[in-house]
């Protein structure tokens, strides 16, 4: 590319942008409004994508044991028996067998009613309980439960307070974090009241297994599923892996058509807002043609264009975005989001890839201002 | 190409024919034309409006190609030349004052100046310094910053004016400079135009329908209806 006028292009697209200020303000607020969204969309994501497995990752042990098939606890159904708890403990080489019961129940407070993710565990070992507290303490009863932080903003419950579920009072005690599934939140009891309000006493969703040495895992899997061929042992890793693929599988696909949506309709409005620019200027841009412009100093000032309205426009979405973030959580306070360095140089990369794709379009638009014209 | 030498022909025109239209319709914007401008005088291409003055000054440009004939510049015929080569021939060789002088409006009066001599390959400091320069020899040092929405007509021309002559070009080429101008102001750019023709061996051509700056013109050209009728 040449370096003819180069200066000149930066300065008079500067000049270009600055000659209409309310243009401006709309244009830069139209898009860095799309990037607002785009940075809230991967905040979310990985929000959801982190809540939704943090129960799993931070329950440590080294396998899971469910019914075979049920390859996760998302969207996964096992049931299992008690006494199953029993044969696993005897596998040798097995150091603890944890039970846990999930199931959907509807917690209420003074007409406030909402729906979590009932866990049940054992408060002794606590293992399967929350995997962090924020607030209070874990459960050490059955009167007791362990609500999510973000569902106790929502709801507005708070630890002392008073809740039923099926008529069952319990205390609050503690609340909870990573444990926000974005469409649920666990919730923790004990696993013989969770089991009583199941209405059977000796079901279970899953074990919790630790092994006296985690280098007979695979050893002691094995040795599960030929002792109790309708269930399966996932070690903890392959186990966590199987839960992000069932949450990006439903999440990922919305997300990414919200995403694509969202960088075609900002490609158009780039695209619209360099070709008015540059049909407005048609007399100038046929003059410096007419100069003996090269071709190559034009393309640069409508490219100039493009970045310097996405990086105005970027600037202005980080300003805005961290305080929307903090606004979004204190509203909708089960909407955790997570946003890190990467993603947002992930999205400002997009972004000028975007402006990249919007100058290619509009460029076109040069080619048909001739010289001539600036004799017109 | 070389810089040109006194009264050496710079431009030259043989039997130059530019037809436009479709398939169907065809009509001569000029026809047969053979001409020749030297260095150090001013020529005047007269005529009323559609007698194909505009056409000439944009085939002499090599801003359009002709439909038959020769277009040479500087003793090199031009039809050869590619986009990139025509593009660097106007930038360093060729002033232009348009009609309405079409200064970029976003740009200031030397930010104006300034472009045409970085498009002429000088570095951005040479550039500032000679679009300085140009404007105090024209008076307007004073307006360098000025945009030129809040330039009066007359400065404007001088603008134009200053950015004609940027890169000292071996031709100045100008499409009716006096047409938006009072008398005063007209005869201001004519005489500016000739002088630096005379003084530095250049060659400029008028395009203009203007017959009261015949005086100024070292060399009529009368065209009508695209042919040229009378030079003296």
């Amino acid at each position: 590319m040449s370096l003819q006028g180069t200066g000149e292009s930066t300065m008079y697209s500067l000049r270009i942008l600055t000659s209409q200020p309310l243009r401006l303000a709309l244009t830069i607020g139209g898009i860095s409004l799309c990037i607002v969204l785009m940075l809230l969309l991967l905040g979310i994501y990985r929000g959801v994508a982190d809540g939704s497995v943090d129960y799993i990752r931070g329950n440590t042990v080294d396998l899971w044991v469910l019914r075979r098939n049920a390859t996760n606890i998302l969207r996964g159904t096992s049931i299992l028996r008690s006494v199953h708890g029993q044969i696993i403990a005897q596998v040798q080489g097995v150091r603890s067998a944890s039970a846990v019961l999930l199931q959907l129940s509807t917690v209420k407070k003074e007409g406030t009613a909402a729906t979590v993710f009932l866990t049940g565990f054992d408060p002794l070992t606590g293992v399967g309980g929350p995997p962090e507290l924020v607030a209070g303490r874990s459960v050490h009863n059955d009167s007791e439960i362990v609500l999510d932080k973000s569902f106790a903003a929502k709801y507005q419950f708070e630890i002392g307070d008073k809740v039923e579920i099926q008529d069952v009072a319990f205390d609050v005690v503690g609340l909870s974090t990573g444990t926000n599934a974005f469409v649920i939140q666990y919730a923790f009891v004990s696993l013989r009241r969770a089991q009583a309000l199941a209405g059977f006493p000796g079901i279970v969703t899953c074990f919790l297994i630790t092994c006296e040495s985690p280098d007979t895992r695979s050893a002691i899997a094995q040795a599960i599923r030929d002792e109790l061929p309708d269930l399966e042992a996932y070690d903890h890793e392959t186990f966590l892996q199987n839960n992000i693929r069932e949450m990006e599988s439903g999440f990922l696909p919305l997300l990414y058509t919200i995403a694509v949506i969202g960088a075609v309709v900002l490609t158009a409005i780039l695209s619209l807002i360099l070709s008015i620019n540059i049909l407005e200027r048609r007399k100038d841009f046929a003059t410096m043609k007419a100069l003996g412009s090269s071709g190559a100093f034009l393309r640069r000032l409508i490219f100039e264009l493009g970045t310097l309205i996405c990086a105005a426009s970027s600037l202005a979405a980080l300003g805005v975005f961290f305080p929307l973030t903090m606004l979004v959580e204190q509203v909708t306070p089960e909407i955790s989001t997570k946003s890190s360095p990467e993603q947002i140089l992930y999205v400002i990369l997009v972004v000028g890839l975007i402006s990249i794709c919007s100058s290619f379009i509009s460029i076109h638009r040069l080619r048909r201002i001739y010289p001539l014209e600036a004799f017109a | 190409m070389n810089r040109p030498m006194n009264g050496v022909p710079m431009v030259q025109l043989f039997d130059v024919t530019k037809l436009y239209g479709t398939n169907s319709h065809w009509s001569a914007g000029v026809r047969n034309v053979s001409l020749a401008a030297r260095s150090g005088e001013l020529v005047l291409l007269l005529g009323p409006s559609g007698s194909g003055k505009t056409t000439l000054l944009t085939l002499i440009a090599g801003l359009i190609q002709p439909t038959s004939g020769t277009v040479e510049l500087f003793g090199e015929n031009i039809l050869g030349f590619t986009q990139t080569a025509l593009q660097e021939l106007r930038a360093q060789r060729i002033g232009f004052v348009f009609q309405t002088f079409h200064l970029i409006d976003s740009l200031t009066a030397a930010e104006n100046v300034e472009l045409a001599l970085r498009f002429g390959g000088k570095t951005r400091s040479q550039a500032s310094h000679r679009a300085r320069e140009l404007l105090d020899q024209l008076d307007i040092g004073s307006l360098s910053r000025k945009l030129p929405p809040t330039l009066s007509q007359g400065e404007k021309q001088r603008v134009a004016i200053a950015r004609a002559f940027a890169n000292n070009p071996d031709l100045i080429i100008a499409d009716e400079p006096t047409a938006s101008l009072e008398s005063t102001q007209g005869f201001e750019i004519i005489r500016r135009l000739r002088d630096y023709a005379r003084k530095f061996s250049r060659c400029v051509i008028v395009a203009s329908h203007d017959a009261r700056i015949i005086t100024f013109a070292d060399r009529i050209i009368q065209l009508k209806d695209g042919e040229l009728t009378v030079t003296s």
